[in-house]
């Protein structure tokens, strides 16, 4: 289990949490400080820098308190709710800046991504899929961040991304054979 | 196409830089402003509508004066005595 799997126990006491911040919004700060770090590194792994991280963090907080009556329990945690908010704050930031998206990873998750490619592990294809991954539209990068990069359940990359769970993982799968396919190519050029 | 700055295992901030920017006060603060009812605020408590209003109120007393000038200039002309005959 990561740490993005949450037992049904702490869902519950989450979602007491939620529905005591829906009937006076003083109480959202329980949320807020709970979620506070998680909101501002997700934003700040897809733009880079400190004050644009949290500029749209505080924006995405205030946005999701303005929708919080409207939320509704779908078995996820509230932390996708607010995800699903952060993303659309910073898409519009992108929109508006036109400065380039930043993709935050690590290593390992890079060699994780190459596995699931069915390719090996070796620096030649770590270039080659960093080559292969800047050919994919935004939609399609926020799918492979949320799964591969952050290694989120796909109930929660469907949830922030307006998906279903299967849709989600089956746009996931079609990407990875994209992906396969554009490394073949380069390796066979 | 997107454009893409990858960014491989760049160090995410500190606990200390992101509480940095923690306010949950400003949030309630704001949160406050974009639910409160327009008509519930004061009009003078925004300095904006405030000094629209008076802008409004000081043309309103200019054209005023300006109308009642005009006026009384145009009085004297209407107001030709006419000599009272005599029976």
């Amino acid at each position: 289990m990561n740490e993005h799997h949450k037992t049904a126990a702490d869902l519950a006491e989450e979602q007491q949490q939620v529905e005591a911040a829906q009937a006076d919004p003083a109480r959202f700060g329980v949320l807020y400080e709970r979620y506070y770090k998680v909101v501002f590194v997700f934003v700040f792994r897809r733009t880079g820098d400190e004050e644009t991280a949290a500029d749209i963090t505080s924006n995405a907080f205030l946005k999701a308190m303005l929708a919080l009556p409207k939320y509704k329990f779908k078995g996820v945690p509230f932390s996708a709710f607010l995800f699903r908010i952060a993303l659309n704050e910073v898409n519009m930031f992108f929109r508006r800046s036109k400065r380039e998206r930043v993709v935050s990873l690590e290593q390992a998750s890079l060699g994780s991504l190459i596995d699931e490619a069915g390719q090996d592990d070796s620096e030649e294809n770590r270039k080659r899929v960093l080559g292969a991954l800047g050919h994919l539209n935004a939609e399609a990068m926020q799918l492979i961040e949320l799964r591969f990069f952050e290694k989120r359940p796909f109930a929660e990359v469907g949830l922030i991304l307006g998906l279903s769970e299967n849709h989600a993982k089956v746009k996931t799968y079609r990407i990875l054979e994209k992906l396969k396919a554009i490394m073949i190519k380069r390796r066979d050029a | 196409m997107a454009k893409y700055k990858f960014n491989i295992d760049k160090p995410e901030p500190s606990d200390e830089q992101i509480n940095r920017h923690k306010d949950f006060k400003k949030l309630q603060g704001n949160y406050q402003r974009m639910t409160k009812p327009l008509y519930k605020t004061p009009l003078y408590k925004n300095p904006k509508i405030f000094l629209a209003l008076v802008l409004i109120l000081l043309m309103a007393y200019v054209v005023a004066e300006f109308t009642e000038e005009q006026e009384k200039k145009e009085k004297p002309k209407n107001d030709t005595v006419q000599p009272r005959k005599e029976p």
